[in-house]
């Protein structure tokens, strides 16, 4: 019989009765043949290796991530709900040691959803892997948390989530935003004034193959991993690279696959997009399971896999080798400035539209962070959806100094007095106090 | 009418006539098991010592044969023929010496994505004749979505066998190594299932009872024809458990969400049920070295028995999970769990003056008053016991769901009440009762409940049946029914098409089809995109004869 070398636990959750509509890609179908194939294969009667249902998040998981207006129940259905439950319960398995590594294969995904939300974007409403890790943070203490994301489109809303956050390390490699959704994810994108180098973006050209991932694992990835020291893993498995995914152009195999998580190791695995869903997210989530497993597979092979045909031409190759020198140097010789935003006294301010193409409105929105000697800084949030009213939402992190704490409170007092805000948030991840206003 | 109950089990074989009024007669005969015909030939012609055989209608037959023959690894060769395309390598599941691995591929869908290899094959074959091998068992991944690839292998076998068994005949369930396990056992007690199957009608005719319908029990709680039993005779291995939960169901009305549970010499057995009916494995039964697809009545199994002995490791008392010989009471030197209940006056059974003189003595050696020993003795089991029963109710409740609906519906399992059969049943009532504070209930004749069982338990069977509409094919495989579709086809169709399947193959067994015992247990559709169009719905329809008993005295 099969052995697992790593106790892995895999949270299946394919959510059989929801989808965004009938023909969308992200339906009902999306992983059913990934079911057919992991039951076929036997994968949950290999010993250590375990199927687990998932849990519901609370609104509280939401609200503690995310500024939501007008409310996290507006904009969640029940479906994200149990989507975000399914990372959680894979955070619980390795924090509680029942398991070493796990696997939320969930829908729908999460990584598009930024810090403030207002609907859905990218097929995507609240973000499943924020919402775990900082349920992490919150039951276990802090943590230094590296976020590796390997869909093909950049985690935008992941970047957005983590702007600001010096121990959160994220890593998206991804097609180039010149030539696909959501349009961004490029080196400069380096992260907020006090957590500069810690969001590195790699765009990777299109017919990008196994071996082009691979130097990018080697060259860019891993060394940095090497340094950052993270306490946990996280990758954001998007499985969309794939040379049959019929949205994206790359040239990704599930022998690839398999080996980049091989290669990465990551305690936790959270599905995100991925939309060939016949001819290869069975393989795709197989190769993955298994190497995170610590089992054999080199005999996952989907149908018309070829390594020659799929290779990258050398102008690929010489292209990728390029980047790498680059975008290393971002971690390790950070940039002065953020690219974003302008110091407006002692705050630096980002004024943003925001496209929601789920739904079709924009979002314009002012996000300003006090630059403070002490601690990461108190973020605050104006926005307005088109037309709509003006909501308001303020964060003190978990481990803000004392005048942040207290400026955080009398700027909450001061939006309560002035009423020009319909919906007020106040996420205090110091005192774990979070509150909500407005109607 | 008289429906006859024969339960080989480990130490006794139980018999049982059940009539219209009742119990008519019961008997105890001792199991040998190097020759397995003869208890139960002794049973039953104790049995029908005092009965009109021309009553008796049928005889329903839980045996531990094809289980014993596995476990002590005593049976035939097996040409084991696979084809698995891409995955796991199917090396990791070798049953055998003559197994062999055809190159060849079917997807999920069934499509054929790699030809079957036909020069390999043949290598195969030649290969296994070599080595004097005359059954086979033919299995490829994803075989329950097209046949194809193990047919082209059966008959590429073709007069090299004795018997073949091809893998999706088995059921329409995917997992491809519990497949392969499951065939493999088929055929390697095919032949002496069969022996042991003629020896039974011929004894059955030297007896005059040659009118009798033969039922093998399954552990899923339910039989199946002995001319069936002959071509899935893995399809009997540990029906012993299954005989003593239907028992209960027999012996008492269950409604609630129960525990059921048959406290032998050496173990107890748990099993839970949902509302009414008996919770079944969701994928198959363990047994030997392979999980298999066999399906299976969940029912779990903790050291603890009347026979457990009790020992003392630093001043802490526990009992079990060894046996080292029957109860003082009965013959044996070191105290078990009978004699603790014998102590305490709740067991009455064998030499009570030499079991307690024995108990005290024990107890006084090891510094104990007999009195606290009896007690936490007791305390140990029942808290053993207890602790199981939590976990095996959390890991069912933990079991993974795959739609919204179901998740928060939150559908769990709260037992409300208890039912207890074996041996030290009445004894330890009261402990339990006292424990799980929960309505606790010993039926009577709870001492052959597992023979009554088997009497009462219906025929069953299930089927699986899938249909894609894109291109027009459904397909039921463990009957290797296929038919063409309209592009149409719907849900509703798919429910009723299996259904008249389930209850048109009971009618070709020969077995009244009931159709109120019949029931769906899953169905699904799903639409199938290609780009922004629909191109057609896959369905898959799952239904199943109740695992349940005959209520023959109204
Ligand atoms: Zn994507
Ligand atoms: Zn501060």
């Amino acid at each position: 019989m099969l052995k697992a070398e790593n106790r892995l636990g895999v949270i299946f959750f394919p959510a059989f009765d929801w989808a965004i509509s009938p023909t969308h890609p992200e339906r009902e179908e999306r992983l059913l043949y990934t079911q057919d194939q992991l039951r076929e294969e036997g994968l949950f009667d290999i010993e250590g290796i375990r199927e687990y249902k998932p849990e519901v998040a609370q609104t509280e998981d939401i609200e503690r991530v995310h500024f939501c207006f007008p409310e996290a129940e507006a904009i969640a259905t029940r479906s994200h709900y149990i989507s975000s439950g399914g990372a959680i319960k894979a955070a619980k398995l390795i924090m509680s040691g029942e398991r070493d590594r796990a696997f939320a294969l969930v829908r729908p995904p999460g990584h598009h959803a930024m810090k403030t939300i207002q609907g859905s974007r990218g097929f995507c409403a609240i973000n499943i892997e924020a919402i775990m890790c900082e349920y992490i943070r919150e039951k276990y203490g802090p943590k230094r948390i590296a976020i590796i994301d390997t869909d093909c489109h950049h985690g935008d809303g992941t970047q957005d989530v983590y702007w600001h956050d010096p121990d959160t390390l994220f890593i998206s490699m991804h097609q180039d935003g010149r030539t696909l959704y959501p349009g961004t994810g490029f080196p400069k994108e380096a992260g907020g004034p006090k957590a500069l180098g810690r969001n590195i973006n790699i765009p990777l050209p299109p017919g990008t193959s196994d071996a082009g991932f691979m130097m990018v694992m080697e060259n860019i990835v891993m060394p940095i991993l090497d340094d950052f020291k993270p306490d946990l893993i996280i990758n954001s498995a998007g499985q969309d690279n794939h040379f049959t995914d019929p949205i994206t152009n790359m040239n990704f195999s599930a022998q690839g696959y398999a080996a980049l998580n091989s290669l990465l190791k990551p305690d936790i695995a959270v599905l995100e997009g991925g939309y060939a869903i016949q001819g290869a997210l069975p393989y795709v989530n197989l190769g993955i399971s298994l190497a995170m497993a610590g089992i054999d597979y080199s005999h996952v092979r989907e149908p018309g896999f070829n390594p020659e045909t799929l290779r990258e031409s050398s102008e690929v190759m010489n292209y990728i080798a390029s980047l790498c020198d680059g975008i290393r140097d971002i971690y390790f010789n950070p940039p002065k400035e953020s690219s974003e935003g302008v110091i407006s006294g002692k705050w630096s301010v980002r004024h943003r539209n925001i496209f929601y193409d789920t739904e079709g409105f924009t979002e314009s929105q002012t996000e300003s962070l006090l630059l403070c000697e002490n601690c990461r800084g108190l973020l605050k949030v104006e926005t307005q959806k088109e037309n709509g009213p003006m909501g308001f939402g303020i964060e003190i992190p978990a481990a803000a100094c004392e005048k942040c704490r207290n400026t955080g409170y009398s700027l909450l007092e001061e939006a309560q007095i002035k009423s020009r805000y319909r919906y007020m948030q106040m996420i205090n991840r110091k005192d774990k106090d979070y509150l909500r206003y407005g109607f | 009418m008289l429906l006859l109950g024969i339960d080989v089990g480990g130490t006794h074989t139980d018999a049982v006539a059940i009539g219209p009024d009742g119990l008519e007669a019961q008997v105890k005969v001792p199991t040998d098991h190097d020759n397995l015909l003869s208890s139960i030939k002794n049973g039953l012609s104790e049995i029908v010592r005092n009965i009109d055989p021309s009553r008796i209608k049928q005889l329903n037959l839980s045996t531990t044969l094809s289980t014993n023959s596995i476990v002590e690894g005593k049976f035939e060769d097996v040409g084991v023929i696979v084809s698995a395309g891409p995955g796991l390598d199917p090396h990791s599941f070798m049953t055998c010496k003559d197994f062999h691995v055809i190159p060849g591929a079917l997807d999920h869908r069934g499509s054929e994505t790699r030809r079957l290899d036909n020069l390999t094959l043949e290598e195969a074959i030649a290969s296994c004749r070599k080595s004097g091998v005359k059954v086979y068992a033919a299995v490829t991944k994803f075989s329950p979505r097209n046949p194809a690839h193990e047919k082209e292998i059966g008959l590429a076998i073709g007069d090299n066998a004795d018997f073949i068994t091809l893998g999706h005949q088995i059921t329409g369930r995917l997992n491809f190594p519990r497949r392969i396990s499951t065939a493999f056992y088929n055929c390697a007690v095919w032949r002496i299932f069969n022996k042991f199957a003629d020896a039974i009608s011929g004894t059955l005719d030297e007896m005059n009872l040659g009118h009798i319908k033969v039922n093998i029990l399954k552990a899923d709680g339910g039989t199946m024809p002995l001319p069936l039993s002959r071509k899935i005779p893995v399809q009997s291995i540990f029906s012993g458990p299954a005989a003593s939960v239907m028992g209960i169901i027999a012996l008492c009305n269950i409604t609630h969400d129960s525990i059921i549970y048959d406290i032998g010499g050496t173990t107890t057995d748990i099993a839970i049920f949902a509302g009414g009916s008996p919770l079944i494995e969701q994928e198959g039964i363990d047994i030997g070295s392979h999980p298999t697809l066999v399906r299976a009545l969940k029912v779990q199994s903790i050291g603890i028995g009347g026979d457990s002995t009790i020992s003392i490791l630093e001043g802490i008392v526990r009992v079990g999970p060894n046996r080292l010989g029957p109860s003082i009471a009965l013959g044996g030197e070191i105290p078990t769990l009978t004699d603790a209940l014998i102590w305490k006056d709740s067991c009455v059974c064998g030499d009570i003056g030499k079991s307690k003189g024995g108990f005290a003595a024990f107890a006084s050696h090891k510094g104990f008053e007999p009195d606290e020993l009896a007690d936490k003795a007791i305390a140990y089991a029942i808290d053993k016991i207890h602790s199981s029963t939590r976990e095996l109710v959390e890991e069912i409740n933990q079991q993974p769901v795959y739609t919204i609906h179901e998740l928060l519906e939150n559908v769990r399992i709260v037992p409300r009440k208890i039912y207890i059969m074996g041996g030290p049943a009445k004894a330890m009532k009261m402990d339990i009762f006292r424990k799980f504070r929960l309505s606790t209930e010993v039926p009577e004749n709870y001492d052959v409940a597992n023979a009554i069982g088997a009497a009462l338990t219906r025929t069953t069977t299930e089927l699986e049946l899938f249909a894609d509409t894109e291109r027009g094919l459904m397909f039921i495989p463990s009957l290797g029914h296929r038919e063409n579709i309209p592009r149409n086809y719907k849900l509703e169709e798919a429910e009723k098409d299996a259904m008249n399947h389930l209850l048109a193959h009971l009618g070709e067994m020969h077995v009244a089809a009931d159709g109120s015992n019949a029931q769906i247990t899953s169905s699904s559709s799903f639409n199938m995109v290609n780009g922004s169009t629909t191109v057609g719905r896959n369905i898959r329809v799952k239904c199943q004869i109740k695992p349940g008993v005959v209520r023959i005295h109204s």
